[in-house]
């Protein structure tokens, strides 16, 4: 022996499989948040909202419910905007810019690396809706004033965990595509799936209105394999006018969409695993 | 050979040009036996195949036949990875952390604790002189900073083997002294070292064999002692200049 080896001997104990995975996940988080781009996205959602105070209370007097409509609608959108454009760069940026031969040459698995990549952009995410949403709630509070605030901050947590879990599932698709695509395929195909997904049943209308059973095959395939988002926005509707959702609606959703991003995520990890880097 | 650290056998390496659809044959055959503690230089033309066989020990390609073997397990086994550190050519990092945060960033994928890693992190920033912008973002860095940082990631988890791809360029003379020291230093602690570089007096000065590629075959292997007092080469880029006209003039023939 060399007598200088370190406190590695090659097996790594249980705990320290996610070693790796953190410190991934930490730095995709600190390459996002020190993105100057992202201040400049928040400043447009707060100026939205902004906006939408102001023409609400010129339009409906107080309406407070268009209120939240427009602003949970500008941090869904932002938080897309983020999800989607950070996470198709997420995987095609370390491949292109060669970071990736740092992190494979080392003790590192394919699935450690694509969970790393898709945590730190989801923690990412978090701190932005969370930011987002707490200005709203803010704008709202000052404008209703303080009756029924905890109802209020109840609601809307509600609803941002609505839409945080839509964004769990864009980042996933997004993280997915940028394991094989470059980035503009990768938005455009995250784009199309996620758009899919918002219509719903729409998609079986659409299907029987082509009157070709081909197509309408098809369209109810691509229903059945997509989370329902139009579900999703209907609870979020209901929720805006004080109706809670069933328990089991919401199982189903939340088991649905992580199931299925695990499914992306084990794909991006075999990819990634069995891609060489030239 | 008693401890064999690194073992290529018949390597070999074919990519095809997705335009042509013609396979290009970028390695053939690389046979190379590098034994523990000994400093192994593969020196040869620009595009000879000196990256690409690092690449297939490390497991970042995938050989085409062959295989290569590092200590004792298949290329890019993870518990060999463990145990060696690895210098990129023309090395780049992420711009958005500082020189410490990345070399913990390094330390962390080792699993290395952090009280260790900050220690570490100190002591190589020292070694490749970069104490000074160790806390400032590597979007600031010039090449050459770039550079002594790969070297110091190379040794976050104090490898028994380096494969180094051109440790020297971007350096200045000074940090090109240090890159010697460093290897001095490691040789000196029995590391095993395999490196690249096109900086012939330096790897007449530090190596104990070179190997001469050129077309993606090592055409020869020699103790450098052997070069430099058998008389026949003035020095090292004599012996090179010749073994690469020789290699050219015959492959001239032959076709
Ligand atoms: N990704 C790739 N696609 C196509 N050809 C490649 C690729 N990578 C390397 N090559 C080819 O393989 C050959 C060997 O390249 P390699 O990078 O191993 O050379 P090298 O000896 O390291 O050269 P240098 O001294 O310039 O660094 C070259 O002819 C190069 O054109
Ligand atoms: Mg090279």
């Amino acid at each position: 022996m060399t007598g200088n080896s370190g406190n590695i001997d090659g097996k790594q104990a249980g705990p320290k499989v996610f070693e790796p995975v953190w410190a991934i996940a930490l730095n995709t988080f600190r390459e996002t948040v020190r993105d100057r781009i992202l201040y400049a996205l928040i400043l447009f959602a707060a100026i939205v909202t902004v906006l939408g105070i102001v023409l609400g209370s010129l339009s409906v007097g107080q309406d407070i419910r268009i209120l939240k409509d427009i602003g949970l609608a500008a941090i869904s959108f932002i938080g897309g905007i983020i999800a989607v454009f950070a996470g198709t760069n997420l995987v095609y940026k370390e491949v292109e810019r060669r970071t990736i031969y740092l992190i494979f040459t080392k003790p590192v698995s394919g699935w450690q690396f694509v969970l790393g990549k898709y945590i730190g952009l989801c923690l990412c995410v978090a701190v932005m809706v969370a930011a987002m949403g707490a200005f709203l709630i803010f704008v709202i509070t000052a404008a209703s004033g303080s009756a029924g605030f905890a109802e209020q901050l109840r609601q809307m947590g509600q609803e941002l965990a609505l839409i945080y879990l839509e964004l769990l599932f864009v980042t996933a698709l997004a993280t997915f595509f940028s394991t094989f695509s470059t980035p503009v395929m990768s938005v455009l195909f995250t784009l199309a799936i996620w758009l899919a997904g918002h219509l719903g049943d729409s998609l079986f209308e659409l299907g029987k209105l082509t009157q070709n059973p081909v197509i309408s095959q098809f369209l109810s395939v691509i229903f059945y394999c997509l989370p329902d988002f139009a579900g999703l926005t209907r609870i979020r509707g209901h929720l805006l006018y004080g109706t809670v959702p069933g328990i089991e609606v919401l199982t189903y959703l939340v088991t649905y969409v992580f199931a299925y991003v695990l499914m992306l995520l084990v794909l991006a990890a075999i990819v990634t695993e069995r891609k060489e880097y030239t | 050979m008693a401890d064999v650290v690194i073992q290529a056998t018949n390597l070999s390496k074919e990519l095809t040009s997705s335009l042509l659809r013609r396979k290009v044959r970028i390695l053939s055959g690389l046979n190379l036996q590098v034994a523990r503690g000994e400093t192994f230089g593969l020196i040869g033309p620009n595009g000879a195949g000196k990256t690409t066989s690092i690449k297939l020990m490390l497991g970042l390609m995938r050989p085409t036949e062959g295989a290569a073997e590092i200590l004792g397990m298949p290329a890019g086994d993870k518990k060999a990875l463990a145990q060696l550190g690895y210098l990129p050519e023309n090395p780049y990092f992420y711009s958005h952390l500082t020189g410490r945060e990345f070399l913990d960033f390094a330390g962390q994928l080792f699993g290395i604790e952090k009280k260790e890693r900050s220690e570490r992190a100190q002591e190589l920033t020292k070694l490749v002189g970069l104490t000074e912008a160790a806390d400032t973002q590597m979007r600031k860095y010039s090449k050459g900073m770039l550079q002594r940082l790969g070297i110091a990631q190379s040794l976050i988890n104090r490898p028994q083997l380096i494969f180094w791809d051109e440790p020297m360029s971007g350096l200045d003379p000074i940090g090109r002294k240090d890159v010697r020291q460093i290897l001095f230093h490691l040789k000196e602690k029995g590391t095993t070292i395999f490196f690249n570089s096109h900086l012939l007096p330096d790897v007449n000065e530090v190596c104990d064999r070179v190997g001469v590629m050129n077309r993606g075959q090592l055409i020869v292997q020699e103790d450098v002692k052997n070069i430099s007092q058998g008389g026949s080469y003035k020095d090292l880029e004599d012996f090179f200049l010749e073994v690469i006209a020789k290699a050219e003039a015959g492959g001239q023939a032959r076709s």
